[in-house]
């Protein structure tokens, strides 16, 4: 399977930034400096689960609610 | 009332802080900010700047060189008094014991007590954050991750000096002095900020990815499944030997939309690297080349004035790193020009701070 990293990581900056530019790249950055570059997946990255677990513990740190 | 800068060289604390007040021409303003040399005896210097400003929050810190509008200093103390027009509000908390790991649970509860809403709550476009931090704590990126979990709202700011003896630094506000903390403070601008990260440094296409660290003492022990010396002085095609030589010119970076986050290594120890941050087990990371610190960061700040207007006031945390490598090329006069023109104080500091932790930057906060 594949994707869901970075399907994951959209909807933690969509949520985070409700639709604002800025907080869309301040959301991102933290993600960078917290171990998840966001440009390094995209629809094609296979799901690590070692990844998708550190995200959802990201996703509780920023109080965002991911599937 | 605006901004007021003053610098003072006298040695001792009582002649200093009065020649600062002297100069500054007036007692009381929403904030006053100082640097100060770790030559100040700390408790004296920061009690001081209370007594002659007592109804003002002050904050500061100590330093590794000083910065006032058109000159880099050093073993002196310098300050900025900020008036009521330009900050209608300012909270100022310190977290301390640091080491202990302790969360920062108790500076946010006084924002939101102060503030009377979740800091969460608080908009990013009307509330800018001021953090100082040990530079000797190791707790920049603990801190930073916290506050940016917690708030949108932007904290910039810079790890205190003591004159690159590594001994111990020291932050201080309403009077106090400390160590092994952070002064972390909320201001409500009236008017228009922004903050500005400038580093000098073009991403290279080389990447190394750290595949064993020890984060606990910012150690990258493997590259790629390399040892990290050979993994770096091999990127650069330069001996293992040399690599120490490299650090300056050659950092690393985190990057994300080509804009580099530096991560510098500090020394080599065995194999490994030591670094002034944090790096954990995965970042990729490039090497930088650096380029024109004068030119960039002129660059930055008259971009930013075209942008948004003339700056009534500039608070700069620049990266130790960037004044030595100003020294060592004879270029520290040129880069103070590049602030003659702005009412600005800063400090050379043993690590920047804005959005997270990071090394041979500036990041400065605007007043417009």
């Amino acid at each position: 399977m594949a994707g869901k990293i970075h399907h994951m990581i959209e909807e933690i900056v969509n949520k985070r930034a409700k639709g604002n530019a800025t907080l869309m790249i301040t959301t991102k950055t933290k993600l960078m400096l917290k171990g998840i570059n966001p440009e390094a997946f995209d629809e094609s990255t296979p799901d690590d689960p070692a990844v998708i677990e550190k995200l959802a513990g990201i996703a509780h740190d920023l109080g965002v609610v991911v599937a | 009332m605006s901004i007021y800068v003053a610098q003072s060289s006298k040695m001792s604390v009582p002649a200093a802080v009065d020649e600062i007040r002297q100069k500054l021409g007036r007692s009381d303003g929403a904030l006053l900010l100082f640097f100060a040399s770790s030559s100040y005896e700390p408790v004296a210097i920061s009690s001081a700047f209370q007594a002659a400003f007592p109804h003002t929050p002050t904050m500061g810190c100590s330093t590794s060189g000083e910065i006032v509008s058109g000159h880099l200093s050093k073993n002196s103390v310098v300050a900025m008094l900020i008036g009521p027009d330009l900050i209608e509000d300012v909270c100022i908390e310190v977290a301390e014991d640091l080491s202990a790991g302790h969360s920062l649970a108790a500076p946010v509860q006084a924002f939101e007590r102060h503030f009377g809403r979740p800091v969460a709550d608080l908009d990013f476009d009307h509330y800018v954050g001021l953090i100082l931090v040990d530079g000797l704590s190791g707790a920049e990126e603990r801190l930073m991750d916290e506050l940016g979990n917690a708030t949108d709202v932007a904290f910039v700011g810079g790890s205190a000096g003591d004159d690159l003896k590594f001994s111990a630094t020291h932050v201080y506000a309403n009077g106090q002095a400390h160590t092994n903390a952070a002064v972390l403070a909320v201001l409500k601008p009236k008017g228009p900020f922004s903050i500005i990260k400038t580093q000098s440094f073009t991403v290279l296409p080389q990447t190394l990815t750290a595949t064993e660290v020890d984060q606990a003492h910012r150690l990258v022990l493997s590259f790629d499944g390399q040892p990290a010396v050979q993994a770096y002085s091999g990127a650069l095609g330069v001996p293992a030997e040399a690599a120490a030589s490299q650090f300056m010119v050659h950092p690393m970076g985190l990057v994300l939309d080509a804009e580099p986050f530096v991560r510098s290594p500090r020394a080599v120890q065995d194999d490994a690297l030591a670094f002034y941050c944090n790096i954990t087990e995965g970042m990729q990371l490039h090497l930088l080349q650096s380029t024109d610190i004068v030119a960039d960061t002129r660059k930055a700040i008259e971009d930013r004035q075209a942008a948004l207007g003339r700056f009534r006031g500039l608070i700069n945390f620049h990266c130790i790193l960037r004044t030595l490598e100003l020294e060592q090329s004879g270029r520290v006069d040129d880069y103070a020009r590049v602030f003659e023109d702005i009412p600005t104080i800063g400090f050379s500091t043993y690590g920047e701070q804005y959005l997270g932790h990071v090394n041979q930057t500036s990041t400065m906060l605007a007043f417009v």
